[in-house]
């Protein structure tokens, strides 16, 4: 497992805790036999306790005894099969994530990440890789957290087509836009979202909405078999949202959200205009998204964008679905 | 198509369902009706029916076929679905920019209404203005989606569309 930090420590204690279900299903244990955080990591064949490794990097903000420079050499001196890959995201390069899952998939391993920034910028890339290799490469965390939407296009929805799916992605700017319904300004809001630790110290990513937008280009590329990258989205943020043109939409029984939209043609993260009631009106930190598909017509979903656990349910999900195929083959 | 029409028919027993059975017998598909008891003219009542039809072909047979049977068509007009969008501006633009920018959108498009309001409160120099177009197909929302967000763009405008 690369990174070992808010959802890397999650998915550690996910894995204690449905090492039972593990061993029943499959009859054996899923090993963890390396873990990495930024400068140090811990390695054993015969796998490591997860709640130990938490425990230590709590009590020693270090996972491991061992330090490292490059995440590639440490991936070669250990045997595995499968990468977590959990570590920062960056939009910019892909970073050390892009590093990481690139080896990974060119030495046939299979990969799990929730990590946006390998898979904004380089989509195509990475699932040729992996087609090309026959690893699997799953990604369910990486849009929407706990709310299993690739998941359900590629498998539940699989014989529909697809028209659109519009969503709303990130937390953080659902969050500010419902207190602003509230009657707060958008600084007050903002400054609670930091306070409540929904925002960061730097807010850029969220408001600007280059974060709805990462999750934007996966869903285009993974669900509508599209090849575009983060620079292809029309995006507008919501920092010129004022408190005027809430109470104006309130007025007209509506309210603002920042919505993603991807279609065989669309590509956009922007506030709209949503009439209250609307699936995608929802109020708080969580992820909602609307799927329009042909025979289906429209299926409506909302789950917990962001969390500990919850992203880690979403790596589970990732890893038991591996596994199942395994099996079978 | 879809047609509306107002027909007057005897007050007498049947007579409601013969007015309509026509309709099936164009291979029509009837969408709404509405019996008016109150409104009565030379002993005839009001029945007020929306409808499907294919083409004029078999509007012209419907006509003929209630024309034999005696009901009377008083009026019949097409019914268009329209497509409504609503979109919110913020910036600095007055009353008479939206005006402007009203009139530019009927050109690019057929705007069958729109309707403006304006945030009570004007604490800032920023206006926001909330507009309700209708316009008859969705390529044409479309292009007014593309001229909003061109002409806001050019202005430094914020512009919010509905979904
Ligand atoms: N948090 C969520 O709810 C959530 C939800 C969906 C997706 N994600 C994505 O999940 C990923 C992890 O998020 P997080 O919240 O767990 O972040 P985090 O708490 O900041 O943890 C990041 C971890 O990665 C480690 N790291 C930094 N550079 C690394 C490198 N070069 N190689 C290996 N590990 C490195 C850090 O090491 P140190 O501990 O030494 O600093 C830390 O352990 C991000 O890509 C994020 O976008 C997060």
């Amino acid at each position: 497992m690369a990174g070992f930090g808010t959802v890397g420590q999650g998915f550690a204690e996910v894995l204690a805790l449905r090492k039972d279900f593990i061993k029943e299903r499959y009859g054996e244990d899923a090993r963890l036999v390396c873990v990495m955080d930024s400068s140090t990591y811990a390695a054993d064949p015969d796998g490591l306790d997860p709640l130990e490794l938490v425990a230590r990097k709590k009590s020693t903000g270090k996972v491991g005894d061992v330090r490292y420079q490059d995440s590639v050499e440490v991936m070669k001196s250990v045997e595995f099969d499968l990468l977590v890959e959990v570590s920062p995201t960056d939009v910019k390069t892909g970073g050390a994530g892009l590093k990481s899952i690139t080896f990974a998939l060119e030495s046939k391993k299979d990969v799990i990440t929730v990590n946006k920034g390998p898979l904004a910028l380089k989509f195509g890339e990475l699932v040729s890789l992996a087609r090309k290799n026959r690893c699997k490469f799953r990604f369910e965390g990486s849009v929407g957290g706990a709310m299993p939407i690739i998941n359900l296009c590629h498998e539940n929805l699989v014989g529909e087509k697809i028209a659109s799916i519009r969503g709303i992605f990130n937390g953080t700017c659902n969050y500010i836009l419902s207190k602003m319904d509230n009657g707060q300004t958008f600084e007050q809001a903002l400054k609670e979202a930091q306070q409540m630790g929904y925002a960061e110290t730097d807010p850029t990513n969220d408001i600007e909405g280059y974060d709805s937008a990462c999750k934007a280009v996966i869903l285009a590329n993974s669900v509508f078999g599209r090849d575009v990258t983060f620079s292809d989205v029309e995006i507008t943020g919501i920092s010129s949202i004022t408190s005027e043109a809430i109470a104006l939409a309130a007025a007209n029984n509506m309210v603002i959200r920042l919505i993603g939209e991807v279609s065989p043609t669309k590509l956009e993260v922007s506030p709209r205009l949503i009439p209250k009631g609307h699936p995608l009106s929802i109020a708080g930190t969580l992820n909602a998204a609307q799927i329009v598909s042909d025979l289906a017509g429209p299926i409506s979903i909302s789950g917990r964008g962001a969390g500990r656990k919850e992203t880690a349910s979403a790596i589970l999900s990732d890893l038991i679905a591996i596994m199942d195929d395994r099996k079978r083959t | 198509m879809l047609v509306n029409a107002e027909l007057y028919v005897k007050d007498l027993p049947g007579q409601l369902v013969d007015s309509l059975t026509p309709i099936s017998m164009v291979d029509g598909n009837i969408t709404a009706v509405v019996h008016d008891r109150e409104q009565i003219v030379n002993q005839r009542i009001c029945v007020n029916v929306t409808f499907e039809v294919a083409d004029n072909k078999g509007l012209d047979r419907l006509k003929a076929i209630w024309k034999s049977k005696d009901v009377m068509i008083a009026r019949m007009g097409s019914v268009y679905e329209t497509h409504t969008m609503e979109y919110m501006l913020i910036g600095k633009f007055s009353a008479a920019n939206v005006e402007k920018l009203l009139e530019e959108a009927s050109n690019v498009v057929s705007l069958e209404s729109s309707d403006v309001s304006y945030s009570s409160k004007n604490a800032t120099s920023t206006r926001t203005a909330m507009i309700t177009a209708e316009v008859l197909t969705p390529e044409d929302l479309e292009k007014l989606d593309r001229f909003f967000r061109s002409a806001c763009r050019e202005s430094g405008i914020v512009y919010i569309r509905g979904l």
